[in-house]
C-alpha cells in the first residue's frame, strides 16, 4: 500500500471521494458491468464508464485529459488475450498503456492511478472487485490535483509510432 | 425547460424510472430537473417506462412538435434498448444516430445502494451524454449480403433438429460432428423420461433423415479448425480426421469387422463406456449415421506393424472402401450463420473418490446403466453385475458432481428425472429393492411430477440425504454400504447394496473454452456458453450470427434441447433468409488532407482494411469492423471513427468530470 | 477440495456469527445431511451441523445448546471436507456453538475439566511440571538446544507440544525427530519449559478463554526470540499457528514435522539404509490429512524407507476415519463410554488390521496411545504395532 499523502489527510476530513473515469470495451468489460447489474452485485460508485468499441480505441490522450480534468484515476477494461472481438486490439492497448504508465510516472503520478484490466463478459465478480480495490487504493493515495505543465502534456501520439 | 439554445442543436432528455428498478435508487426527478438546466436541453422528461410504446411516442412527438435535433435517453444498458430508441428517433424524423443512451440501471441503480451517490453518478453520466450528443453526425447503416448457408456444429439431438429445421426451410446446412456417427448422448439412452418412449425409436428416423437430406452436407469425424469473417459472411475451416474408409464406397455390410484378424475385440467400446470390447475396425453402434465403419489407428495391426494380413481389404474386394493412406484434410466453407450444438460432458466420478467408482466394481455411472438397461447394449438389456449376478438391492446416488461447490455448483437439471427413470427400468427388469438418495427431487415440467408419483407407488425407496460414504460391507459379500443421514427421519442409514448408480451431472465439454475462442463467444458459469440475454435472447450470443442450441448453453433435457434447437434454427433462418445485414456505421475513415502517410496504422488493422494509396492511408469501409485501434494510434490525428469521434469522447470526459 | 484458510474473525462468538461472511454462508445450507452422514458420531450426535444450522436459522438454537450432546463432536473436519456448500462447519460453526454448550453445562465431565484446568495451570493437559517439558532431551542422544541457552536466532523453532514432550510414547517421537533434524543439519532449537500448549483442542472443545490465554502467553514467548519458522510435531498446534494465531500477530511460516522432513527427503535418503522389512498402512490424521490435505508427503517418506511396502485402508486420505481424540475427545473417553458411544479408534484399528499390515503409521501424537489401546482391546497387538512416521524414519536412519 502506498504511503498516505498530505492531500489525503486534508481530503478525508472533508469527505472527499475519488473520481474515476473508466473506458470499457463494448464486448467484454462493458458487458461484465451489465452482468454485475443484472446480478445485483454492489460496488463503489466512484467510476464513470465511457464505452468504446475496443480497448484498442483508448487514446493515451483520453487518459491524460481525464486526469487533467480532475479524475483521480483512470481504469481501462478490455477482453482477455485471445478473446478480443477484433483479434488483438487489447494487445495494442497494453503496449500503449505501458508507455503511458512510464510517461505518467515521469510526471510524478502514482502508477496505481491508472489501471488496465482484462475482464470478460462473464466476470462480473472481477469487475466488482477491481472497482472496489481501485477505489480503496486511490482513497489511500488521496486526490490527484494534477498541475498541467505550462507547455501541456507530452504528445503521446509522437511516441506511439516508435512502438507500433 | 430551457428555451434558449444559442444556436446549438436542441436536445431532448428522457429519464426512465424503469418501474422501481431505477427509481428506487436514483432520484429520477432530480436527474430530470438537472438535465433541464444543461446547455442545449430544450425538453427534459421523466417517465415510468421509456421503452414502452407511450415512452417512445413521447420522443417522436417531441421531435415533431418541439423540433428536437438530438435525443438522450437515460435508462438501461444500450445492449438492451439502444436499437429501440434509435428507431424511435428515426421515426420521429431525425437521423437515428442523433441519439445517445445513458446506462443508469445496470451501471448505476442496480449496483449501488446510496441514493445520493447513485443520483450523482446518474447526473454525471447524463451530462456526458448531453455533451457528446451535440457532436453526433447523421450516419447511414450499410448493407452487406448474407450467405444463406448455415453451419451446425455438433450432431446430437440439438444439432440434428436444428439442421433438419433449416434444411427443410430450403437452406444449405453443413452439419459437423467430431465422432464417427451423429446421435450424441441421446443415441446411448434406452428410454426417455417421463414418457418412457425408446430413445432410438424417436432419434433414428431423424438421423436417417439427416443422412438423406439433399440440403445437408454431413461431415462426421470433423471439427471446426478456424473461423474468419463476420455475421452473414463467415469463412469456416473444417478439419476432417481420417476414417481410413472411403465413406461413399462403404456399403455398411460390416463384413470387414467379421473377418478382422482380431477374433475378439480388445479395445473398450466407447459407445458402451467400456462395458464391452470392440475390434480396431468397427461401427460405433448398429444405427450409426453414416452407416459406415471406421478404423481405429491406435488399435489396428496394419498401422502398428504394417504387416497385417488385411483380411478386411480382401473381403471388401472391389468395393475398395478401405484406404490406409487417408490423412487429415481440410475444407473451407462460407456460411451466413453458425449454430453451436456441442453438447455436454458427463461428470467424471473419479473426481469424487469417496463414491468408489473405479474402486468397487459394482459402482456404475448413470450412463453405464443406460447401456446396461438397453436391449442393444452389452448385456442385451439384462441388468447384471460384473460377475453376472442380478442385483437384489440397488442404490441410486443423486447429485454426483452437481450442487456441490467442490465439483459443480449448478444443478444439472436432468439427474432427478433420469434417476427415476432408471429406478423404474431396473425395478421392472430385476425386481430389485431400489433406494434413491436425494437432496431434493426436482421434477418440474410436463408429466414429470406424475412420473415421480408413479415410481414412488412402484415401491422405490426415497431417502432424503446425500450419500456421505461408500465402503464395502464386512465379510466379503461383494456389497457396498451406502451411508447417509435420512434427514426426514433424522437418523443415519447404512444400506448394503449390490449395485450403486451414480447420478452424474452435466458439465461443459472439456474443450468448451477452445471452441469459445474459435467462435469468439463467451463462457459463463460452469464453463457453459453464455447466451446474449438469459431471458430475451436465450439462443443468441454476443457475436452476431453465432447461435446456441442444447446443453452447450447449460444442462437441459431432451424436450428443452429440441425446443431450443428449433429456436436457434429460427433465429439463424431470420438472419440468412433476409439476405442482408445492416452494419453498425462505426467504421473508421481518413481525413486525407491531414494524413502524413506514416503507415503507423497499416499493420495495426486486423482486417487489412487500410492500404496506402498515393502516399496516404485509405480505409475500406466494407472491411473495417470499427474497433478504432488505428484511430487511437494515428500520430497526426487524421483517422476518425464514426460514432466514436475524438471530440465526442473528449466531451464525455468533460461531461463526467464537470463536477470534479 | 475444500481448503483450510486463516480465520479472519478470531474473536467470533455465536451472537456475531451471522454478521460474518462465513456465518452468513451457513444460511445457504441445503440440509442435505452430508455432515451427519459422514460424522463419525453421526449415529449418536443429536445436534448435527445440519440441525444446528436449521435451528440457528429459525431461532431454536438455544435448545441445542442445553445438554452435553455436542461434546460428542470430535472436530474431525469430516463434515467440513464433504459439505457440498463448502460451509465452514468445523472451523467456524462448531467452535462457537460448543463454546456456548460448555458455558451452559452444569458440570463439565471431570476428565475434561482436569485436562483444561491442568492446561491452564501447567500449560499441558497431563498436569506435568513445566520444568520437565524438556526432560526427554537427556535421552535424545543428539543435541537439542534450548533457544534460551543459544542466545542467537535460529532458522527453526521446534514446538514439541505436550504429547510428544511428556507422554512416554510421544517422547519416542520427539527423540526420533531430534535425530532426524540433526541428521539433516537443521539449525533448530526448542523452548523447553517456556513452551506451552498451543491450545487448539481447548478452542475446539469450546474453551476459547483458555485458548486466548495460551495464545497470549505463547505469542509473548515467541516475541522474545528471533527465529525463521515454526515447526511442530502436533497437527493441532500446526492448525492453531497456521490459521488462528496469524490474525493475532504471528507472522512466521509454520510446518509440521512430517511434510518438513518429506521436503528434505533427497538430503536424507542416502542415510536411510537400515532395512525395516515392514508392511505399513498409513493413517491420515484428521487435521494434517483431511484439513490440510497432507497425504502424499508421509507416503513418500514411508516408501523411501528400505524394505517397506505400503497398503491402504478402505478409508484413506480425505476420507480417513477419526481416532476420536480431537476437539477434546482425548479427554472424554470415560464420558463417551458412559454414554455407550462406540470407540472411534476401534473402528479405525479394525480397518488397519484388515489390511494385513504389521505397522500402523501415524503423524499425530494423539493417535499412538489411542490406537495402541484399541489394538490391545481388539486383540491385535500381537499382529500390529503403532509407530509415528518420525519413529520409522529414524529407525531406518544409519548412525
Amino acid at each position: 500500500m502506498p504511503e498516505p499523502t498530505e492531500n489525503l489527510q486534508e481530503s478525508t476530513a472533508n469527505g472527499w471521494e475519488p473520481k474515476i473515469v473508466a473506458f470499457f470495451c463494448n464486448w467484454c468489460t462493458y458487458l461484465a458491468a451489465d452482468l454485475a447489474g443484472t446480478s445485483r452485485m454492489k460496488y463503489a460508485p466512484n467510476a464513470r464508464v465511457i464505452r468504446v468499441m475496443c480497448s484498442g480505441r483508448v487514446d493515451p490522450q483520453f487518459v491524460m485529459e481525464a486526469l487533467a480534468r480532475g479524475a483521480d484515476g483512470v481504469l481501462v477494461g478490455g477482453c482477455h488475450f485471445g478473446d478480443c472481438h477484433y483479434q488483438a486490439g487489447n494487445h495494442k492497448a497494453l503496449r500503449r498503456f505501458r508507455l503511458l504508465q512510464r510517461v505518467l510516472m515521469g510526471l510524478g503520478i502514482e502508477e496505481e492511478r491508472i489501471r488496465l484490466e482484462w475482464i470478460s463478459a462473464a466476470e462480473a465478480d472481477k469487475l466488482r472487485d477491481v472497482m472496489n480495490e481501485m477505489v480503496a487504493q486511490i482513497k489511500a493515495l488521496g486526490p490527484l490535483d494534477l498541475e498541467v505543465p505550462a507547455e501541456g502534456f507530452p504528445e503521446l501520439a509522437d511516441v506511439e509510432e516508435v512502438t507500433a | 425547460m430551457s428555451a434558449e439554445t444559442n444556436g446549438q442543436p436542441k436536445i431532448g432528455v428522457y429519464v426512465c424510472h424503469c418501474g422501481t428498478n431505477i427509481a428506487a435508487t436514483v432520484d429520477v426527478e432530480a436527474v430530470q430537473e438537472f438535465a433541464a438546466g444543461l446547455p442545449g436541453v430544450t425538453v427534459s422528461r421523466a417517465y415510468k417506462y421509456m421503452c414502452s410504446d407511450p415512452g417512445q411516442e413521447m420522443i417522436k412527438e417531441d421531435i415533431r412538435a418541439n423540433g428536437l435535433e438530438r435525443v438522450v435517453v437515460a435508462s438501461c444498458s444500450p445492449s438492451l434498448h439502444e436499437a429501440t430508441f434509435r428507431r424511435a428517433t428515426a421515426e420521429g424524423g431525425i437521423n437515428p444516430y442523433y441519439f445517445q443512451m445513458v446506462n443508469i440501471r445496470e451501471h448505476d441503480s442496480w449496483v449501488h445502494t446510496d441514493i445520493a451517490e447513485a443520483t450523482a453518478k446518474a447526473k454525471d453520466l447524463l451530462r456526458a451524454a448531453v455533451h457528446r450528443v451535440r457532436f453526433h453526425k447523421p450516419l447511414e447503416r450499410s448493407r452487406v449480403d448474407v450467405n444463406p448457408a448455415v453451419m451446425v456444429v455438433g450432431g446430437g439431438i440439438a444439432g440434428i433438429h436444428a439442421a433438419l429445421t433449416l434444411a427443410n426451410a430450403d437452406k444449405k446446412v453443413y452439419l459437423v460432428e467430431r465422432e464417427p456417427s451423429i446421435g450424441g448422448h441421446m443415441a446411448q439412452f434406452d428410454k426417455t423420461f417421463p414418457t418412457l418412449d425408446c430413445a432410438a425409436c424417436i432419434l433414428t428416423p431423424k438421423m436417417t433423415e439427416v443422412r438423406g437430406h439433399p440440403n445437408i452436407t454431413l461431415w462426421t469425424m470433423a471439427e471446426v479448425d478456424k473461423v474468419d469473417g463476420y455475421v452473414g459472411n463467415y469463412k469456416v475451416t473444417v478439419r476432417h480426421k481420417p476414417r481410413f474408409i472411403i465413406e461413399e464406397a462403404c456399403v455398411g455390410c460390416l463384413e470387414c469387422i467379421e473377418v478382422c484378424v482380431f477374433r475378439r475385440g480388445k479395445t473398450p467400446d466407447e459407445f458402451n463406456l467400456g462395458l464391452s470390447m470392440r475390434k480396431p475396425v468397427y461401427i460405433p453402434f448398429p444405427q450409426a449415421v453414416p452407416p459406415v465403419v471406421v478404423i481405429d489407428q491406435d488399435a489396428c495391426i496394419e498401422f502398428r506393424t504394417g504387416r497385417c494380413k488385411k483380411t478386411c481389404v480382401e473381403i471388401c474386394a472391389d468395393r475398395n472402401a478401405i484406404d490406409f493412406t487417408q490423412t487429415e484434410t481440410f475444407d473451407e466453407v462460407e456460411v451466413g450463420a453458425v449454430i453451436l450444438a456441442t453438447g455436454f460432458k458427463a461428470f467424471d466420478p473419479k473426481r469424487t473418490p469417496s463414491y468408489g467408482h473405479g474402486v468397487y466394481p459394482n459402482v456404475y455411472t448413470a450412463m453405464e446403466l443406460e447401456r446396461l438397461v438397453n436391449s442393444s447394449g452389452p448385456t442385451e438389456g439384462h441388468v447384471t453385475l460384473r460377475d453376472g449376478r442380478t442385483p437384489e438391492v440397488v442404490g441410486i446416488v443423486h447429485c454426483v458432481g452437481s450442487r456441490d461447490v467442490n465439483t459443480n455448483e449448478h444443478c444439472s437439471r436432468v439427474c432427478c428425472m433420469y434417476s427415476l427413470k432408471l429406478a423404474h427400468l431396473i425395478k421392472e427388469k430385476t425386481g430389485a429393492e431400489i433406494y434413491n438418495f436425494y437432496i431434493d427431487i426436482r421434477a418440474p415440467g410436463k408429466g414429470m411430477e406424475e412420473f415421480y408419483n408413479r415410481v414412488a407407488e412402484e415401491g422405490v425407496h426415497f431417502i432424503r440425504g446425500k450419500v456421505a460414504d461408500v465402503y464395502p460391507e464386512a465379510g466379503n459379500t461383494g456389497r457396498v454400504i451406502l451411508q447417509a443421514e435420512d434427514t426426514l427421519l433424522g437418523r443415519v442409514r447404512k444400506i448394503p447394496v449390490d449395485m450403486v448408480v451414480l447420478a452424474t451431472g452435466l458439465e461443459a465439454q472439456a474443450d468448451a473454452e477452445a471452441v469459445r475462442r474459435t467462435f469468439n463467444i463467451t463462457c459463463g458459469g460452469g464453463g457453459f456458453f453464455m447466451e446474449r440475454h438469459p431471458k430475451l435472447a436465450p439462443v443468441s450470443t454476443f457475436t452476431d450470427g453465432i447461435f446456441l442450441a442444447g446443453a452447450c448453453q447449460g444442462p437441459k433435457d431432451i424436450p428443452d434441447t429440441v425446443a431450443q434447437a428449433g429456436a436457434a434454427a429460427a433465429e439463424a433462418l431470420a438472419l440468412v433468409d433476409r439476405g442482408f445485414v445492416e452494419m453498425e456505421p462505426n467504421t473508421a475513415y481518413v481525413v486525407t488532407e491531414e494524413c502524413s502517410g506514416c503507415k503507423t496504422c497499416i499493420p495495426l488493422c486486423p482486417y487489412t482494411a487500410i492500404t496506402r494509396v498515393d502516399g496516404k492511408a485509405q480505409i475500406n469501409p466494407v472491411l473495417c469492423k470499427g474497433c478504432g485501434t488505428c484511430v487511437a494510434a494515428c500520430p497526426s490525428g487524421s483517422i476518425r471513427q464514426n460514432l466514436f469521434e475524438d471530440e465526442q469522447i473528449y466531451e464525455e470526459i468533460l461531461g463526467v468530470l464537470a463536477d470534479a | 477440495m475444500t481448503q483450510a484458510i486463516v480465520l479472519d474473525v478470531p474473536d467470533l462468538t455465536l451472537d456475531g456469527l451471522l454478521d460474518t461472511p462465513a456465518g452468513r454462508a451457513l444460511l445457504s445450507c441445503i440440509q442435505c445431511g452430508t455432515c451427519a452422514g459422514t460424522c463419525p458420531y453421526g449415529e449418536v450426535l443429536r445436534y448435527t451441523p445440519r440441525r444446528l444450522i436449521g435451528m440457528l436459522r429459525e431461532g431454536f438454537i438455544e435448545e441445542a445448546l442445553a445438554g452435553d450432546d455436542l461434546l460428542s463432536c470430535v472436530t474431525c473436519y469430516d463434515c467440513w471436507a464433504k459439505c457440498p456448500r463448502g460451509l465452514r462447519l468445523t472451523d467456524v460453526l462448531l467452535p462457537v456453538v460448543k463454546e456456548q454448550v460448555l458455558l451452559r453445562l452444569p458440570q463439565v465431565p471431570p476428565e475434561l475439566q482436569d485436562a483444561l484446568a491442568n492446561t491452564m495451570r501447567y500449560g499441558n493437559p497431563m498436569g506435568e511440571s513445566p520444568r520437565k517439558r524438556a526432560a526427554w532431551v537427556e535421552s535424545a542422544g543428539v543435541p537439542v538446544p534450548l533457544l534460551r541457552d543459544l542466545g542467537r536466532p535460529v532458522d527453526v523453532l521446534w514446538i514439541v507440544e505436550c504429547y510428544a514432550a511428556y507422554y512416554p510414547r510421544g517422547q519416542d517421537n520427539a527423540r526420533a525427530t531430534a535425530r532426524i533434524l540433526n541428521a539433516l543439519g537443521v539449525d533448530f532449537a526448542i523452548l523447553g519449559s517456556e513452551e506451552k500448549c498451543a491450545g487448539e483442542c481447548a478452542r475446539l472443545v469450546g474453551e476459547k478463554g483458555l485458548f486466548d490465554t495460551l495464545r497470549e502467553q505463547n505469542l509473548a514467548v515467541f516475541g522474545k526470540y528471533e527465529f525463521g519458522a515454526l515447526l511442530t510435531s502436533d497437527p493441532h498446534a500446526f492448525d492453531a499457528f497456521a490459521y488462528v494465531y496469524p490474525a493475532l500477530g504471528l507472522d512466521r511460516p509454520v510446518d509440521h514435522t512430517t511434510p518438513f522432513v518429506a521436503a528434505r527427503l533427497d538430503a536424507l535418503k542416502p542415510r536411510l539404509t537400515q532395512e525395516l522389512g515392514y508392511k505399513i498402512t498409513y493413517h491420515d490424521s484428521c487435521v494434517l490429512g483431511r484439513h490440510n490435505h497432507v497425504h502424499d508427503e508421509p507416503r513418500r517418506l514411508l516408501e523411501a524407507l528400505p524394505g517397506v511396502s505400503l497398503v491402504e485402508m478402505t478409508h484413506n486420505r480425505d476420507s480417513t476415519i477419526c481416532c476420536g481424540g480431537g476437539g477434546g475427545g482425548m479427554w472424554l473417553d470415560t464420558f463417551y463410554k458412559a454414554k455407550g458411544h462406540p470407540r472411534l479408534s476401534d473402528r479405525r484399528v479394525e480397518e488397519a488390521l484388515a489390511t494385513g499390515a504389521d505397522v500402523l503409521a501415524v503423524s499425530c501424537p494423539y493417535e499412538v496411545p489411542r490406537f495402541e489401546d484399541s489394538l490391545k482391546v481388539l486383540g491385535g497387538d500381537d499382529r500390529m504395532v503403532v509407530r509415528d512416521v518420525m519413529e520409522l524414519v529414524a529407525e531406518a536412519l544409519a548412525d
